[in-house]
């Protein structure tokens, strides 16, 4: 049972009419590690994240959640027939997801974006998803602005904002797509602080980034999409320090003096 | 200096000897206005989700529904729903069916402005972010569920000044009910007219008295919805 991994993505294509964006994707993210994505733009990487909690339906393959596929249910004869949208949506309670442009709500406080989902999905009352609220925003150091709206707040605010409503659902791993890439640099920091602060805390994650010091330091596992396919994956010391593909190698020559 | 003519056609006493029976008929133009008000949001929002919905029959019958209301003259629209209409719905049927002057006007004021509002309620949802939506799903919410409680609440703020625009021309167009007889202030004035053979006064009365109550109400509301609506906004 302990090794049965938090995320399994087992031969994931995604077709966008001609285009195959994702051409077989298949890892495992063990329980409590931490995964980076890294690829140019257009290699499938945030559709690769969207299959995973299904915002996308992938064309092929399945996504296994703590064993649990995502996609499917097989009654005990062993057929298979297809999750109706409401077993999908409470299966995607497990996976928080972090946007590139944060999606805060903008018509309800930090907090009221912090306990909706709470609320209205999990069905807590009022005052115990304010509690798990309060200390989801404590825990991206934000619990003062609890009643500010999202217009008041900056952008790497309002990105811990979007991570505190992700960890208020208490997810089984959560999925960031970009979390930076919008921010200007001195904000990109205190995101980047949060993150690194949950990976310590054994969070499971997967982080789509181009911030290459981070892949680095924080991973235990890197992984180099080109072209809808994994080109390169291993620790960060080997993908960073000696690349196997030429590809990889070029890829990351681009961000000489971040990572290295 | 002034004629006679123009004195007497600003002279407000007969107008406010009248107030009584002039106050009861502004009050058919609120109970229409009412009435064909909430008809038109309900249908305009319920137009304006089939316009937006993903299957293509969805989108024929909402775009059907704008194009047929919005592009009718309401004058029109209640003559025919009132003298046409039942004849259309008795031979269907084979009664005889006659429609009250009060449902006449409301159902062909709500069908007209439901043409406008189901507009408005279209481009205030296709303006909310798609991100939005996928946060919500993200979270597990359901599409009813991100509808009103995401998009919904977005909208109604966005469509606030239009919104209110379109309540105060179907007020405005309250007044030509009095033609199907529906027994309104503009009633009123065409009976008091009879009598007394004045109808100058009269329509400057019943002209500045719709003037005062759409003026107030209008300024009501935007003053009160104002800072809640900019609060999502930078
Ligand atoms: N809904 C869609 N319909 C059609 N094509 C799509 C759709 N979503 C993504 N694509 C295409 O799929 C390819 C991969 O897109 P994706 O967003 O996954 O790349 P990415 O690696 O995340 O890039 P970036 O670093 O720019 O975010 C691109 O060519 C994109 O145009
Ligand atoms: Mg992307």
């Amino acid at each position: 049972m302990d090794d049965m991994p938090a995320i399994r993505a087992s031969g994931i294509r995604k077709r966008f009419g001609e285009l195959e964006v994702l051409r077989g994707v298949s890892f495992d993210v063990r329980r409590g590690s931490v995964v980076s994505m890294i690829g140019a733009s257009g290699s499938g990487k945030s559709t690769l994240l969207r299959c995973i909690n299904r915002l996308e339906a992938p064309t092929e393959g399945e996504v296994y959640i703590d064993g649990v596929p995502m996609g499917f249910v097989e009654d005990r004869g062993g057929r298979r027939r297809a999750r109706s949208l409401a077993e999908i949506n409470r299966l995607r309670r497990d996976l928080g997801m972090v946007f590139q442009q944060f999606n805060l709500w903008p018509h309800m406080t930090a907090l009221g974006n912090v306990i909706e989902a709470p609320m209205r999905v999990r069905g807590l009352p009022r005052a115990e998803a304010v509690a798990l609220g309060e200390a989801a925003l404590e825990q991206v150091r934000l619990a003062e602005k609890r009643d500010a709206y999202p217009a008041h707040l900056s952008g790497g605010q309002q990105q811990r904002v979007a991570i505190a409503r992700a960890l208020a659902m208490q997810p089984k791993a959560m999925l960031f797509d970009e979390a930076t890439s919008s921010l200007d640099p001195e904000l990109t920091e205190e995101v980047l602080a949060v993150m690194r602060d949950l990976a310590q805390r054994g969070t499971t994650m997967i982080v789509v980034t181009h911030e290459m010091r981070f892949a680095r330091e924080v991973s235990d596992e890197v992984m180099f999409l080109h072209d809808g396919v994994i080109e390169e994956s291993g620790p960060p010391g080997q993908v960073f320090g000696a690349p196997r593909s030429e590809r990889c190698r070029q890829f990351l020559s681009k961000f000489i003096g971040q990572a290295r | 200096m002034f004629s006679d003519a123009l004195r007497e056609s600003v002279d407000l006493s007969l107008f406010w000897d009248y107030r009584e029976v002039m106050l009861s008929g502004l009050a058919f133009n609120f109970h229409v206005f009412a009435a064909s008000a909430t008809a038109a949001i309900a249908l305009g929002l319920g137009a304006a989700l089939l316009r937006v919905a993903q299957a293509l029959p969805f989108r024929v019958l909402g775009t059907l529904h704008v194009e047929t209301f919005r592009n009718a003259p309401d004058y029109i629209m209640l003559v025919w729903v009132h003298f046409v209409l039942p004849l259309l719905l008795g031979a269907a049927l084979g009664t005889r069916i006659e429609f009250h002057p009060f449902a006449s006007a409301v159902i062909a004021l709500g069908l007209v402005y439901s043409g406008y509002y189901a507009e408005t309620f279209r481009a205030g949802i296709q303006s909310i972010p798609r991100g939005h939506l996928e946060a919500g799903r993200a979270c597990g919410m359901s599409e009813r569920q991100i509808l009103w409680r995401i998009v919904m609440p977005q909208v109604v703020r966005r469509m606030l000044p239009e919104g209110l625009n379109q309540l105060v021309s179907l007020f405005k167009a309250t007044t030509i009910v009095s033609l199907i007889t529906v027994p309104d202030l503009m009633y009123r004035v065409s009976m008091v007219t009879a009598t007394e053979m004045k109808p100058l006064p009269l329509y400057t009365g019943a002209a500045l008295l719709y003037f005062a109550v759409v003026f107030a109400a209008a300024s009501l509301v935007r003053l009160a919805s104002e800072r809640w609506r900019r609060r999502i906004l930078a």
